[in-house]
């Protein structure tokens, strides 16, 4: 009973030490312990076929699904704001020292069109560079204005809450408006720049 | 393996380094901060630095559609293919870093992606793409990489049965590192497998007496001891083994089969009584382990050696109904997982908030199944699987939500249509009543007229209104029969006449060239009007022509879209259903294999118990 047992557990043991393989296995029959080792392995090697190829249906599956959420991305953008009038309001931080945002509100001739709360993550998406498309409109073609109010925590972690004001000719074609939040040092106040992209 | 940043972090970081360097990160190591220069690209960086890779993929490729990217086109795709390995997309990540790395990239950020590649693939058991990674590897990796990069290799070699080869490459490590213990354990265990012994048990034992410095190396110091124990054990040196095996520790993984092992090699030097120690010890613990059920047949084995029958048959008759107990658990586990409400739960219960290969199961569910996945999830196929399962579902979420959008958008499209109709005949009603052909042809005519007094010098052509008419006025008393008479009045009225005519044609000569500018200005700015107007209607004609056709493309392309989201959906309802199978397979196959155990220890009990009662009746029999 004891050497069965023995080469029964010394299968278990001898599984080699990396991340893939370090996990305790479970023992296997005990017959001959190199004989079930063999077929264990066998077994294993057969398990591994097969999770790879149903990988490789996942992986293609992902790719679809993919492609199918660019298709379907791309057809809402052009249903719900097309070309010609459409307008997107993007966010955007600099450095972020004097200014730790909470929340933008938009206004596009008079009327709010958007109040966004941002979280710390997503804060800390805009200062490490990110960008966040903040509203889509459609805008007929004209004059128009927009108003923005930053709130937030400004210079010695005090309420801080500013407006910036833009007047912007809407042409045929698609516009972008980037809000841009930047630390000026001299002062040691934020600056709230707002730039046109065609 | 000592601990780290997972393969795919630290390839993201790696490539969050070269590919992008974002201003806080770029201030503080005194780099040049690379100024996002399309906004799109900067929303693709919004959504990466929050990990959300899914949204931040489908933004990369819709604004590589619309050529958006121009500006960050190498960065761009790069991050994609960091992006695409964080969510698991292993294959296409390599696509593009197969494509990139030969000379977009620094050699060694190329050699890393490459390390790093090997690694994840080795994972995902693609054995042969992780070794062909290894090979791209052309220059000297950092030295804790080289140091993994030999471990991986020897590992592939070992996979494949070439253990010599991977002695061989593991003999040649350099330096008293972690990997330097998991290397000799490595080697230790293959030459086990070996049957070299001897010269396994000397690395195996300079391991089980390392110092370690931390929670790793003591558990590899007590794989090694575990390990040296249990060979000694089969090579008949009992009490060499219980050295190792009393060096592991109580509390940890191993300590259960170390406990079991002291106890056999006190039971070969026939000590039953302390054989009974560590056995008893193990009566308390978990009996999913087998070394904890095994312990269950070694107590009444050693007590039917101290001749303790009655209290061996107790412990026989315990084991029996702990045996009965965990197999109709295991039972009612095998039907909950083949009835496939396990992983359906499983499903609902997790939030799906991220995918690909951060996640990791960091609850259990709850229900008797639990402590059975705890075991489970150690087996690389099944966590694994477990990932795919997960994502597969997110993935079928994902097309359902977007499959109730393009019923919307075909909605919307028709409503529009019907508007669209509605309002046409309408502006094409008023279209027609604008005569913007006559209205050129006028302004033609204009033209050649005031050509024609221009060149006649016609100055009574620009008289105005009153002018004209105080000449018609003027003329027409010139020719009054009266003014004929010969008479002093008469004279003086048709000097007087004579004198007005002369004035006003004065006047209006004067004004003629003042007078035909404003007039060409006027036709001018007309003409320009014209223009505008012909050209806005042409604008409205191509706009009505282009609308019915942007109508036809987008309604074609809703209608095109609606049974590729089905058909996909249906491929990944399949595709859920075989992950679903394999994983029971895995968990299933795992459980019967309990159970059998447990059948084969009950029979064994039950055997054992049939002797004890025998003999029992024989003593019996014979007192009698």
């Amino acid at each position: 009973m004891t050497n069965k047992l023995i080469s029964l557990l010394l299968a278990a043991i001898f599984t080699f030490a990396t991340a893939a393989l370090a996990e305790p296995a479970a023992p296997m029959d005990a017959a001959s312990a190199m004989a079930d080792a063999v077929s264990a392995e066998a077994a294993e090697s057969a398990s591994r076929q097969e999770f790879r190829s149903l990988d490789q249906d996942v992986q293609s599956l992902k790719k679809e699904v993919l492609d199918l959420n660019r298709d379907l991305f791309l057809l809402e953008e052009e249903l719900l704001f097309p070309a010609n009038s459409q307008v997107a309001f993007f966010i955007s931080m600099d450095v972020g020292e004097y200014f730790d945002l909470d929340s933008v509100s938009l206004k596009i001739d008079g009327k709010e069109v958007a109040n966004y709360l941002y979280t710390a993550r997503e804060t800390d998406a805009l200062i490490r560079g990110g960008v966040h498309r903040l509203h889509m409109a459609n805008l007929k073609t004209g004059d128009h204005e927009l108003i923005a109010i930053f709130s937030g925590k400004g210079p010695h972690v005090r309420d801080y809450r500013r407006g910036a004001t833009l007047s912007f000719d809407k042409g045929i074609g698609a516009k972008y408006v980037e809000l841009e939040i930047t630390d000026r040092v001299k002062k040691q106040q934020p600056e709230f720049v707002i730039r046109e992209w065609e | 393996m000592p601990s780290g940043c997972s393969p795919v972090r630290c390839l993201c970081l790696l490539l969050a380094l070269s590919a992008l360097t974002p201003s806080a990160q770029a201030a503080d190591d005194g780099r040049d901060p690379i100024v996002v220069k399309d906004p799109h690209y900067g929303e693709v960086l919004f959504y990466f630095y929050q990990e959300d890779y899914f949204p931040a993929i489908v933004r990369v490729l819709a604004a590589k559609e619309r050529q958006q990217l121009d500006d960050h086109a190498d960065d761009a795709e790069l991050l994609l293919g960091g992006m695409y390995l964080s969510y698991g997309h292993h294959l296409e990540a390599a696509e593009i870093f197969e494509r990139l790395l030969a000379d977009n990239v620094a050699p060694d950020i190329r050699d890393r992606t490459w390390f790093f590649l090997a690694k994840i693939w080795y994972q995902r058991g693609y054995l042969d793409r992780s070794k062909e990674a290894l090979g791209f590897i052309q220059s000297e990796l950092p030295k804790n990489m080289q140091r993994e990069a030999l471990m991986l290799e020897a590992q592939i070699l070992i996979d494949d049965g070439e253990y010599d080869t991977a002695i061989e490459k593991l003999q040649r490590w350099e330096g008293e590192t972690e990997w330097a213990s998991y290397a000799k354990f490595n080697i230790g265990v293959a030459l086990v497998r070996l049957g070299r012994i001897d010269e396994a048990a000397r690395l195996l034992d300079e391991l089980g007496n390392l110092d370690p410095f931390n929670e790793e190396l003591t558990s590899l110091r007590d794989k090694a001891n575990l390990a040296l124990g249990y060979a000694l054990l089969q090579d008949g040196q009992a009490l060499a083994a219980k050295e190792p095996l009393q060096r592991i520790r109580l509390e940890g993984p191993f300590s259960n089969k170390a406990l079991l092992g002291v106890g056999w090699a006190d039971a070969e030097s026939e000590s039953y009584e302390r054989a009974l120690v560590p056995w008893m010890e193990l009566q308390g613990r978990d009996l999913l382990d087998p070394a904890v059920q095994e312990s269950m047949l070694a107590i009444p084995y050693a007590l039917a050696k101290l001749d303790s029958i009655s209290q061996a048959a107790d412990h026989y008759l315990n084991a029996i109904e702990a045996f009965y107990e965990e197999t109709s658990r295991l039972d009612r586990t095998i039907q909950r997982i083949e009835s496939g409400e396990f992983f359906d739960e499983f499903i609902q219960d997790d939030p799906l908030d991220s995918t690909g290969w951060y996640w990791h199961l960091e609850e259990l569910p709850e229900g008797p199944e639990a402590r059975y996945l705890f075991h489970l999830l150690a087996k690389h196929e099944f966590h694994e699987g477990l990932k795919n399962y997960r994502d597969l579902s997110y993935l079928y979420r994902n097309l359902d939500r977007w499959q109730q959008n393009v019923d919307v958008y075909a909605n919307m499209l028709e409503t529009r249509k019907e508007a669209y109709n509605e309002r046409l005949p309408r502006v094409q009603d008023a279209l027609a009543r604008a005569d913007l052909e006559g209205m050129v042809n006028r302004k033609l005519e204009y033209d050649s007229t005031l050509n024609n007094i221009e060149e006649s010098n016609d100055w009574l052509a620009l008289a105005t209104k009153s002018e004209f008419e105080m000449w018609g006025e003027i003329t027409g008393l010139e020719s009054t029969p009266a003014l004929q008479a010969d008479i002093i009045e008469a004279e003086e009225v048709a000097d007087k006449i004579k004198l007005l005519k002369g004035v006003l044609q004065w006047d209006l000569e004067r004004d003629f060239r003042e007078r035909l500018w404003r007039v060409r200005r006027d036709l001018r700015q007309t003409g320009e009007a014209l223009v505008e107007t012909q050209r806005l209607r042409r604008q409205i004609d191509e706009s009505m022509r282009l609308e019915l056709l942007k109508f036809e493309e987008l309604n074609g392309r809703v209608s095109g879209l609606a049974p590729r989201i089905e058909g996909t959906k249906m491929r990944l309802e399949d595709a859920l259903s075989k992950q679903r199978v394999f994983l029971q397979s895995i968990a299933i196959g795992e459980l019967r294999a309990q159970k059998q155990r447990l059948d084969r220890y009950t029979i064994q009990a039950r055997f054992a118990l049939a002797a004890i009662y025998d003999i029992a009746a024989t003593v019996g029999e014979v007192s009698e």
